[in-house]
């Protein structure tokens, strides 16, 4: 009753509620993307263009060009290069496959940058020195000045326009099956691969329109899908093609019933990082397993190793091919295995020193640039360099947190490297090898074989390499990195894709994960709990056995 | 009419409940309204412990006060001993106990698995060389010999550049064929110091800003050969390689790195990179090249001249000593 009278007088408190509730709905109502403009582009004046080409020269140029021709300094160290505006060949579109890009097409693309390229995000509301909406349509303007095909209403992308189907299936299951055998009939496979990891071209003779050689997409890393890893824009790239390169379209093959349920496929295709950064090595009765295909792996939890290029130190190269690793461990009383997996198109089983870079050029003060061009400085070919892999962990455990540095240590702080290297596995020999590095100025020194006790077995499968490396927990080496129960172990990886022309320090690196391998309790504490139960059990036992006493007692319990 | 009263015992429990709630979750969620950070700040364990055991000593002097306070107080525990309130419920409490001892001993010795903690200093200065305070970007602030020169150059139409930009200014001349070759900058600066060049009248302040232009022109430029893989083209830290650090390369447009520094910080970073850390910064996490090796001086003050432009920023002044 008291609640029900105190009503009226709360009134203006439930229309502030009311008004706070209505408020919080319409923020969190969902924000147009900033990726798609609020209208349509102003009209391209004089003054417009002038302005978009400040920008252009500020923000643009240096990878672009001066005259929009994709050459700019930064260029030629890129793989995939910055476009070349001048032809009006644009890869990521909304119109069908030839034509121009749409005006919200460009505005899209310099929004949300393009993933895994050096092309970013150039959205004020992302990056606080972005370029506002106006800005952006400034820039656009001015880059349509490049290529005449934009003054041309014989091009006028709008009449070619590719929309998203009008009722799009949800991601599930079904859909994804429906996209899977639609991924076989259209024979995506033939490029991407069974596995989507784009290792279905058996050659290397895959080039875009300018000569340069184009990389199949791994459709499993969606950080690399370019023109978005969305349901939407996967459905969006082979409705329109890829411009320029082989990617064609399939709006006239499929319909968008099966383009949509392609979609779903593809992007049910694409891998979710772990995210966690220590390796928990699984404890094995019996022997670790030593196969890559042995199913006790499936029990042990994996970890993602994401690695990037090595830009630490000349020669520096950023267009690495092995970006993910994922590791896993196993051991037991006496020994530890690790099972390294990372995707590679191609396996590459020979090495040729004669193709090695020689870096001096590239590691001289003052030199024009201490990055490997993309192409035409290494050789990025088929049976040249051998693919590879390694564990780095460091010859002394860290004392509080000191390391080594993640590349290769230093001189006061070496690192053991296990390298495992594809030729000497197809040899038939020993496949890896063990070295001390002490920095990166000097060659890791590699042990002779008869003292070495790490032991490999490899695999290469449908675009992926799966690698074991076994050894004992302890050994008597002083430089060798001793593995006891308890303690987390710094440990980083390093790998070579030989096709993508990587040898050396041309490479691709993580920084520092661990691995621990787990203790077993100590029985001090099971005896610590048990002996805690007692005596507090023993003691509510007394307090009780106490009050019936009491009770008993004449003139007992009080009322 | 009397209030309804809970009783000592009661009133004990849910003072210490309301007590621990209030530091535990209360303040975490006061400290979000105060501070405004999308983050509660919680109260650390040993403060909380600090609160619980001040609060148990103020209830247990209230509790021990008089005889009939402890009288009240330990009634509903007697009364269930005895079995007053049933021997189920006397039962279920009684075996819990011994349980939660246990648990809470378990929990207390059992070996924890945690990760290292990485604390780590930012700007860190007790390797930082008194000699790079006061430096400043020779870049930004020319002198008149150099100005004279640059002003020789653009007269004679042969202004020189770094071997970087050269190609792509060669190939927009002969596309273009201009009047002259610095033409290819977009107006301002460099629109006014051509045309008093071309009445035969430069002043001192135009020619400074047109070279400053130049200067700038050529600090992009190498800012995007080289730091662009990792700090990215707007300087925001997100550069194509950066996602494979796990110590991310410096968001140069947030408020607190460029801005906070002085330009001969700035330097003395670019110049020593990771390696030249003190241990409190962790160097070997730092994928931060030490760019001596590659970069003259020159070239890195010309891509410090461009990293305040391009993030928009200012350096700390020195403080005068």
């Amino acid at each position: 009753m008291e609640t029900l009278r105190q009503l009226p007088r709360c009134a203006p408190a439930r229309m502030l509620a009311a008004l706070g509730v209505a408020l919080t709905l319409l923020g969190a109502a969902p924000a147009r993307a900033a990726d798609t403009p609020g209208g349509a582009m102003p009209e391209a004046t004089p003054e417009l263009v002038e302005q978009g080409r400040a920008i252009y020269f500020r923000r643009c140029s240096f990878c672009h060009g001066l005259l929009g021709d994709g050459n700019g300094p930064a260029a030629e160290f890129m793989d995939p290069r910055p476009r070349d505006f001048t032809l009006g060949t644009f890869k990521f579109r909304t119109t069908q496959s030839g034509e121009l890009p749409t005006d919200e097409d460009l505005f899209r693309t310099i929004s949300r940058g393009l993933p895994g390229t050096g092309m970013q995000s150039f959205d004020d509301a992302r990056i606080k020195n972005g370029l506002s909406e106006a800005e952006r349509w400034a820039v656009i303007a001015y880059i349509k000045t490049f290529a005449p095909e934009f003054d041309d209403p014989e091009f006028d992308p709008y009449q070619t326009l590719v929309a998203l189907p009008e009722n799009m299936a949800p991601y599930n299951a079904d859909s994804i099956a429906k996209g899977a055998a639609v991924f076989e009939r259209a024979k995506c496979w033939e490029c991407h691969g069974r596995q989507g990891r784009g290792d279905g071209q058996k050659a290397f003779d895959r080039k875009d329109d300018w000569g340069f050689p184009i990389r199949i997409r791994n459709l499993t890393h969606p950080w690399k899908i370019k023109g978005g890893a969305e349901v939407a824009d996967i459905y969006m790239r082979f409705s329109t093609g890829i411009n320029g390169t082989p990617m064609p379209s399939f709006v006239k093959a499929l319909d968008a019933d099966e383009r949509w349920y392609l979609a779903n496929f593809i992007k049910s295709l694409q891998h979710q990082l772990t995210g966690h950064q220590v390796l928990k090595a699984l404890a094995v009765e019996g022997a670790v397993p030593e196969a890559p295909d042995d199913a006790a792996w499936a029990e042990a939890e994996p970890m993602d190793v994401r690695l990037t290029g090595q830009v630490v130190a000349a020669p520096r190269w950023q267009n690495p091919s092995i970006e993910l690793v994922t590791l896993k461990a196993a051991f037991n009383d006496t020994e530890i295995a690790f099972l390294l997996e990372w995707d590679d198109p191609f396996e590459d089983l020979t090495h040729n020193d004669a193709a090695v870079l020689d870096t001096t050029e590239l590691s001289r003060v003052g030199g024009y640039n201490s990055y490997v061009a993309a192409n035409d400085m290494v050789t990025r070919q088929l049976e040249t360099f051998r693919d590879a892999v390694a564990l780095q962990f460091p010859v002394r455990l860290p004392e509080g947190t000191v390391k080594p540095h993640f590349m290769r240590g230093a001189a006061s702080t070496p690192v053991q490297l296990w390298t495992w290297k594809a030729d000497l596995e197809a040899g038939g020999g020993r496949s890896v090898e063990e070295a001390i590095a002490r920095g990166w100025r000097q060659t890791p020194q590699v042990r002779p074989d008869d003292q070495s006790q790490v032991s490999a077995q490899a695999v290469w499968d449908q675009g992926r390499w799966r690698v074991v490396m076994k050894r004992p927990l302890t050994t008597g080496e002083r430089n060798d990195v001793q593995f006891r129960p308890g303690v987390f172990i710094p440990l980083a990886v390093n790998a070579w894709d030989g096709s993508n022309g990587e040898h050396g320090l041309i490479m691709s690196l993580s920084t520092w994960y661990f691995v621990l391998l787990e203790a077993p309790v100590p029985v001090r504490v099971y005896l610590l709990t048990v002996l805690a139960f007692l005596l507090t059990g023993a003691f509510a036992l007394w307090l009780v056995r106490r009050a019936e006493r009491e009770n008993r007692e004449p003139g007992g319990p009080e009322t | 009419m009397r209030k309804p009263r809970i009783g000592r015992f009661w009133s004990v429990a849910l003072t210490l409940a309301i007590i621990y709630a209030a530091v535990k979750w209360g303040i975490p969620a006061a400290s979000r309204e105060i501070t405004g950070l999308p983050f509660p700040l919680p109260v650390p364990g040993t403060l909380i412990f600090i609160y619980m055991l001040l609060a148990v000593i103020a209830l247990f002097l209230l509790v021990t006060f008089s005889d009939e306070n402890l009288a009240e107080f330990m009634h509903p525990i007697k009364k269930l001993l005895r079995g007053g309130y049933g021997r189920i419920a006397r039962a279920v409490v009684m075996t819990s106990i011994p349980f939660l001892a246990a648990w809470q001993v378990y929990q207390i010795v059992v070996p924890k698995v945690a990760l290292p903690p990485s604390l780590r200093i930012q700007h860190p200065s007790s390797n930082f060389p008194k000699s790079f305070e006061a430096l400043k970007n020779p870049f930004a602030n020319p002198t008149e010999a150099e100005i004279a020169a640059f002003v020789e150059q653009a007269e004679a139409d042969q202004v020189e550049f770094i071997p970087q930009v050269m190609s792509d200014i060669e190939v927009w001349i002969d596309e273009t064929g201009p009047d002259h070759m610095l033409e290819f900058f977009p107006a301002g600066p460099m629109d006014a110091f051509l045309a008093q060049l071309e009445a035969g009248a430069v002043d001192d302040a135009t020619a400074r800003a047109a070279l400053l232009e130049k200067n700038l022109f050529e600090g992009r430029a190498l800012y995007a050969m080289n730091c662009r893989p990792c700090h990215g083209d707007s300087a925001a830290g997100d550069g194509p390689m950066a996602d494979g650090f796990k110590l991310r390369p410096i968001n140069f447009t947030d408020a607190g790195t460029l801005e906070t520094i002085v330009e001969g910080y700035t330097f003395w970073r670019v110049t020593n990179g990771g390696p030249g850390l003190p241990t409190e910064a962790t160097p070997w996490d730092s994928a931060m090249p030490e760019w001596k090796l590659s970069l003259t001086e020159e070239e890195r003050w010309k891509i410090i001249l461009a990293e305040y432009d391009l993030a928009e920023k200012t350096p700390r002044i020195p403080e005068s000593h």
